[in-house]
């Protein structure tokens, strides 16, 4: 017989390949939870409350045809919660440092989070700076040339953003995750290592298994 | 499943059932699905939540999907849909290990119906569930996706999601592709092409002439051409070893006279002994063909061999599914019925691979039947037939053709369509010629030669037609063209769709994250004392839209959840929506963690981490005040404390605590608490029987704590026992045992003597020595009146050998240290402290100073 058949393939086009795992972190009230409301919901969520805790959202993005499922941790401000939160850096694939272009303090504290970010993950982790509120311009406590200064002084991605009007926003989150892709593709970041961040699903790690909501996050705050 | 099996007669059995859950929507509710057998004979499917929500027969209108995420793998889940008539259900098999024999018992079930010749009653299944339609509109859950991207927050059964009967589906390929299919007609369009099927029986011949005046007749190229020969050879070696250099001939000729005004690519070609189909599409449609499957099925001689029976291929083409069968059917005049027969194995029999379960014929939406069907005409007089023919009445022949009959009889092809013939029979000719059979046979002339076709949005063209120039078989070719549509992905509204269907699952899943509100997350607790426990009480509310199990977590070097002075109550839970738990927290410093916070290594002040599963986490702080005593503090401690404890700041107790000086010079020898405590009971106790033995008033403990950290001048408060607890207590709630742990070990081996343990006594830090030497000197002379106060040695020193020589608190949680090693261990304790409670140690005794 001559035959030449195709046979049917088929695997997944449609839902994530990746998981990602993003902190995100900053002194209080520079705006972590209302970028994260913003990045998930595309709303401005004013009168928010202090975050006491840990908030978490999610959001399927798509970076060079792969979908990629973000899990993003927005954690505490406050000074106090410092040692409680530090235990949530681990694992985290993005960390999102953010600051508040209108009030200097909040800008003189990064090298502290630094500090704790660069103790606390993988050497690969990738930490990009944001600089919110830049819907404020009038109130401007911090140059955004000083704050690019400090940034490539340290090797970090920057942008000012505002979770007020959106801007930046939605970039900020999906250019970490390309260069954590990209740090995967060059080999650096190894998805099947569970510090690194990342799950891939064709490993058949947790994420592929079972009810994602049970697997995916942590149950416990190590 | 108890409702169904209630509902059983005793001649249904329940085959297998498995755990799922029903995508509905954007939620998924958990169900069982249960294939029950009747009889033997007739299958059932049940879909189960509390009771049966569909009773589907397991029939030929049945048809099931599996589509498991990673189909090579053992991981991954998997989903089936299962449609009945037009409308589909689609469950994730939970878990998906154990899916694969549920799916084997459901395939046996469809392929045991495909058996059937005649169709079940299944009114025995009505008993179940009166719903045979999927509809679930019926039910209150609406299945139109694209309305629920609309109107979403209408149509999510939140009560059901509250109740935990529902939950949000997950961003699994299965249900986008679920969701993206439920509205298919929002990003797809139709598009008619043309379809080209040619069938031509050709005697064994090889292609001697040009098959252009066959292929290339219309004025546009088609755009699939689909061609099926039959007796392509009939040698005895293309027979035995299905091998033939006619299928190169054949195929080069039609390759070479395919429409000139389009190229066209070979899709498939598939030969079954002399039936041969090939698939052809033009190059530009056929980057958009899919999944292309054959078969084939022999019906011939025995019943099996290939020189009768039927050839197939299947492909997608964009959306819609195509299948082409090519047929050489039973010949002679009288074999209509066996005819009937083949086309109904060759319809039943041919599987296409590489789907699960494999498709079936009839699992396509436009089928395109064509062959040498060999069907006559019967009951007419073969010169009246050729006279019709030859007047041009097709019709009052036809009405003599057996495929018509049998085809109204509904004895075979039902449900396809034939295009109305308007030409003459096909068969049979002299070779070479327009002239019927010559032969000594002198057959009648017949169109055997045919082409049907079933299936939606097809529209016969008028070109249904036989090609009298091509004359070198005694069959005339056939040709057939049809204008379809097929629906095709427009692939910027797709984006468009399934960005929005991301979005929306991206939102459905963070709107049912677990959400909690507290009353408060600042804890803090006013002047705290020691044994007097205050609780407060922290509401969880569940504001969210679905159950919360909650749980307070340990936080990274942390042992335990929270810190040991304080209790949560209860520490995990699980609460509704809209409802709400109390949690009490209860602080309560005691023997085992006075000493910290007297020393400052541990502060009342902690953060507690409530995680909500599957969701975030909140920070409850709590903090209070406490106010020191006496308990807790170390004996170097309390014999430099010349002033009441009340009156030293904290951070003066701390820095005494820190220093431990046993070596400076110091206020007293042994601790004027101890001295207080002791002295009372030395007045008052000696002759109290049970002393030690029993518990003293937690009351009268608590005025006693107040009375020696004030320094009071008043007589000791609370009964013999209350003082004799407090004393205990008060040996109890120092950071170390009166004996230091590190000589424990010592203490044990040694036991068993007494110089060694007078040794050991001698060495011990002078405070610690003193206190000692002072207690068991008063032990001595409070066993010299067992006669009154009927205590005796051994009772005595086993309840001090645990006090002197108290265990750790890590050694006390050791799992290891058993009930056993434990007994041995206290035996030891009590040999060693009993040698002081029976020998003069008088000269252990130091001169005491005397201040």
């Amino acid at each position: 017989m001559g035959i030449s058949c195709s046979q049917m393939s088929s695997s997944g086009q449609y839902s994530y390949s990746y998981i990602f795992k993003y902190i995100i972190i900053g002194d209080m009230g520079v705006g972590k939870s209302c970028l994260l409301h913003q990045f998930t919901e595309q709303k401005f969520m004013p009168d928010c409350p202090h975050t006491i805790g840990v908030e978490f959202g999610t959001r399927i993005i798509e970076v060079h045809g792969e979908k990629i499922k973000l899990q993003i941790w927005d954690t505490a401000g406050q000074e106090r919660f410092r040692a409680v939160t530090r235990s949530y850096y681990r694992g985290a694939a993005g960390a999102l440092m953010v600051y508040d272009i209108t009030r200097r303090s909040t800008y003189n504290h990064l090298s502290s989070w630094l500090t704790d970010t660069k103790n606390l993950t993988n050497p690969n982790t990738v930490i990009f700076l944001i600089g919110n509120k830049m819907d404020l311009e009038g109130s401007r406590d911090v140059r955004y040339d000083e704050a690019k200064k400090f940034a490539e002084e340290n090797d970090l991605i920057f942008v000012e953003a505002s979770a007020m009007t959106g801007e930046n926003v939605e970039q900020a989150f999906l250019e970490t995750a390309k260069k954590i892709y990209q740090n995967i593709k060059d080999g650096k970041l190894n998805a099947n290592m569970t510090e690194s961040g990342v799950q891939h699903k064709e490993r058949g790690g947790p994420a592929s298994l079972g009810d994602s909501s049970s697997s995916d996050k942590p149950n416990c705050s190590c | 499943m108890n409702s169904v099996q209630k509902l059983l007669s005793s001649d249904e059995t329940i085959i297998s059932s498995h755990e799922v859950s029903l995508v509905q929507g954007w939620m998924r509710s958990s169900k069982h699905l249960i294939i029950l057998e009747k009889n033997r004979d007739l299958r059932g499917l049940l879909v189960v939540s509390e009771t049966v929500d569909y009773a589907l027969p397991i029939d030929s209108d049945f048809k099931f999907d599996v589509d498991s995420e990673s189909k090579s793998k053992n991981v991954g889940d998997v989903f089936i849909s299962i449609s009945y008539q037009k409308q589909k259900l689609l469950f994730e098999m939970l878990p998906p290990s154990k899916a694969n024999t549920f799916i084997n018992e459901l395939l046996r079930a469809m392929e045991y119906q495909s058996r059937r010749k005649t169709a079940g009653d299944y009114s025995w299944l009505k008993k179940y569930s009166k719903k045979t339609d999927l509809s679930l509109e019926n039910q209150g859950v609406v299945m139109d996706a694209s309305k629920l991207l609309l109107d979403y927050n209408e149509h999510i059964p939140r009560h059901s999601v509250a109740r935990g009967a529902m939950q949000p589906v997950a961003a699994r390929d299965s249900v986008i592709k679920y969701q993206m299919g439920m509205m298919e007609d929002q990003y797809t369009y139709t598009q008619g092409i043309q379809i080209f099927i040619g069938t031509w029986n050709v005697n064994g011949q090889s292609p001697s002439c040009s098959l252009s005046d066959w292929l290339s007749i219309t004025t546009d190229p088609p755009h699939v051409y689909a061609i099926g020969f039959q007796e392509l050879d009939l040698s005895k070696e293309a027979f035995l070893l299905n091998e033939t250099p006619k299928e190169g001939e054949w195929l080069r000729a039609v390759t070479k006279s395919l429409h000139p005004g389009a190229v066209y690519k070979e899709i498939c070609l598939v030969r079954l002994v002399g039936m041969m189909l090939i698939v052809f599409v033009e190059e530009n449609l056929a980057q958009r063909v899919d999944h292309v499957v054959c078969d084939t099925v022999g019906t011939g001689f025995m019943g099996k061999f290939g020189n009768k029976g039927g050839v197939a291929i299947r492909m997608d083409l964009e959306m819609t599914s195509l299948c082409f069968v090519n047929s050489h059917l039973a010949a002679h005049t009288e074999e209509y019925e066996r005819r009937n027969q083949d086309f109904h194995v060759i319809a039943s029999s041919i599987s296409f691979n590489g789907f699960l379960p494999p498709k079936s014929i009839k699992d396509h939406d436009q089928i395109y039947w064509l062959g040498d069907l060999n069907y006559r005409i019967t009951d007419l007089d073969l010169m009246r037939v050729k006279n019709l023919i030859n007047q041009g009445q097709y019709e009052t022949v036809l009405e003599h053709d057996q495929l018509k009959r049998q085809h109204d009889l509904g004895h075979v092809f039902s449900g396809y369509k034939e295009g109305p013939i308007h030409f003459r029979p096909t068969y049979k000719y002299d070779v070479g010629t327009d002239e019927w059979d010559s032969s000594e046979k002198a057959r009648a002339p017949a169109w055997c030669d045919r082409v049907l076709y079933r299936g939606e949005d097809i529209k016969q063209l008028v070109d249904y037609k036989s090609i009298p120039s091509l004359k070198i078989s005694d069959h005339k070719p056939v040709i057939a063209l049809f204008n379809s549509d097929i629906r095709i992905i427009d692939m910027n509204k797709y984006r468009k769709k399934l960005e929005e269907v991301m979005k929306r699952l991206d939102k459905v899943e963070n709107e049912f994250l677990p959400q909690v509100m507290v009353d408060m997350n600042d804890f803090n607790f006013d002047t705290l004392r020691f044994l007097e426990a205050q609780s407060k009480t922290l509401i969880i509310a569940n504001t969210g839209q679905v159950p919360v199990r909650f749980e307070f977590i340990k936080k990274c070097d942390d042992s335990n959840y929270c810190k040991d002075w304080l209790r949560i109550e209860p520490y995990t839970g699980f609460i509704d929506p809209g409802d709400k738990c109390d949690v009490k927290l209860v602080v309560y410093v005691d023997k085992r963690c006075a000493s910290k916070i007297n020393s400052g290594q541990d502060k009342i002040s902690d953060i507690l981490v409530l995680h909500l599963e599957g969701g975030k986490d909140l920070f409850i702080t709590v903090q209070g005040t406490y106010e020191r005593s006496v308990f807790g503090c170390s004996i170097e401690t309390l014999v430099h404390l010349n002033v009441p404890l009340r009156e030293i700041s904290p951070d003066k107790l701390k820095e005494l605590e820190r220093s431990r000086d046993s070596s400076s010079v110091s206020t007293y020898s042994v601790p004027k608490e101890i001295w207080f405590l002791v002295d009372h009971l030395y007045r008052n106790g000696l002759k109290q029987q049970n002393l030690f033995e029993h518990p003293g008033l937690p009351s009268e403990v608590l005025l006693i704590r107040n009375w020696l950290d004030t320094g009071s001048t008043d007589p000791i408060p609370g009964s013999v026992h209350s003082v004799a607890e407090s004393l205990l207590l008060l040996l109890e709630s120092t950071a170390e045992p009166l004996i230091p742990y590190n000589l424990h070990e010592a203490c044990l081996t040694a036991s068993t003597s007494y110089l060694q343990c007078k040794q050991i006594i001698s060495s011990l830090p002078l405070h610690s020595k003193n206190v000692y030497l002072y207690l068991c000197s008063f032990l001595q002379e409070l066993l010299s009146h067992s006669d009154e106060n009927g205590l005796d040695g051994k009772t005595i020193a086993t309840l001090f050998g645990q006090i002197f020589l108290r265990d750790s608190p890590r050694s006390r949680n050791d799992p290891s240290a058993r009930e056993r090693v434990n007994q041995t261990k206290a035996r030891k304790k009590a040999s060693f402290v009993y040698h002081f409670l029976v020998n003069d140690f008088s000269d252990l005794i130091s001169p005491v100073h005397v201040s």
